[in-house]
């Protein structure tokens, strides 16, 4: 599963594959993880090893906040 | 859109709705946009609420995205708009100077040099360490195909081509790369864990 995650990061799944990779990362935190540490390892490697620390989580709170209602 | 653009599918979705398809587009270039933001704002609170502002307006124009160009050229010119407005409205902001322009990002860095954040700063480069670490211990050809492509900035096809490989071996050694990477990483980051997306 987590050579999924590798390659949904890549762009490289079928597009018929995406879907059911999203749910495998919805319902199983350890793929989650996997996205966010293969994203991690990349943007490290061109030299940002900030950690996520709730960034993410912060930017679809903002969302949540600004849109809801709509 | 773009035949070869690596987030077509996401996009898609996203514009369909799937909520899940565009927090995969943020953890995937929030880096990269803080990055880019950090140019042009000193402070981590200013580059963190702008970053915000970016992937909030894209949330909501998503719509209007034709795939004209690649999804990420459309992103950074959102960021680099976002950026230049909140440049305008706090234009003690602007970095002016003939200091090395990378020095100054490196400074601007969310979370890496702010003083604030010591915490932050530490992890950030014990993530580094042991990356580079890990990446040491790599077979060759793993270390070779991982960093043409995240480095180089290869495609899958032009990597096959460089390393005389079939393509679904460079999925896999990209793959393999990452994982045993992560597996190193797996420890310092348990601790956080719990907090990301």
């Amino acid at each position: 599963m987590s050579l999924k995650a590798s390659r949904l990061l890549d762009g490289d799944l079928r597009p018929e594959d995406v879907p059911a990779t999203l749910d495998g990362m919805e319902s199983h935190s350890d793929e989650r993880d996997r996205f966010t540490i293969y994203r991690l390892i990349g943007d490290t490697l061109r030299g940002n090893s900030t950690p996520d620390d709730g960034y993410s989580k912060r930017i679809f709170d903002r969302i949540r906040r600004e849109t809801s209602g709509k | 859109m773009f035949d070869h653009d690596p987030d077509v599918e996401l996009v898609r979705l996203a514009q369909a709705g799937d909520s899940r398809a565009f927090e995969a587009i943020v953890v995937k270039y929030q880096r990269r946009i803080a990055r880019l933001i950090a140019r042009y704002l000193k402070s981590a609170d200013d580059v963190e609420d702008a970053v915000q502002e970016v992937f909030l307006r894209v949330y909501r124009s998503l719509n209007t995205f034709r795939g004209d160009s690649l999804f990420y050229t459309w992103l950074f010119r959102v960021a680099t708009n976002v950026a230049l407005r909140q440049l305008e409205r706090q234009p003690s902001d602007v970095l002016l100077g003939d200091d090395d322009p990378e020095e100054r990002i490196v400074g601007f860095e969310p979370g890496i040099t702010d003083a604030a954040q010591p915490e932050r700063t530490a992890m950030a480069e014990q993530i580094a360490e042991t990356v580079q670490a890990a990446l040491s211990r790599l077979l060759p050809h793993l270390a070779e195909a991982l960093m043409l492509y995240e480095v180089e900035n290869k495609s899958y096809a032009e990597i096959a081509q460089m390393l005389e490989i079939p393509l679904g071996t460079v999925r896999t050694w990209i793959y393999r790369a990452r994982e045993s990477i992560a597996k190193r990483l797996d420890p310092i980051l348990r601790s956080q864990r719990s907090e990301r997306w």
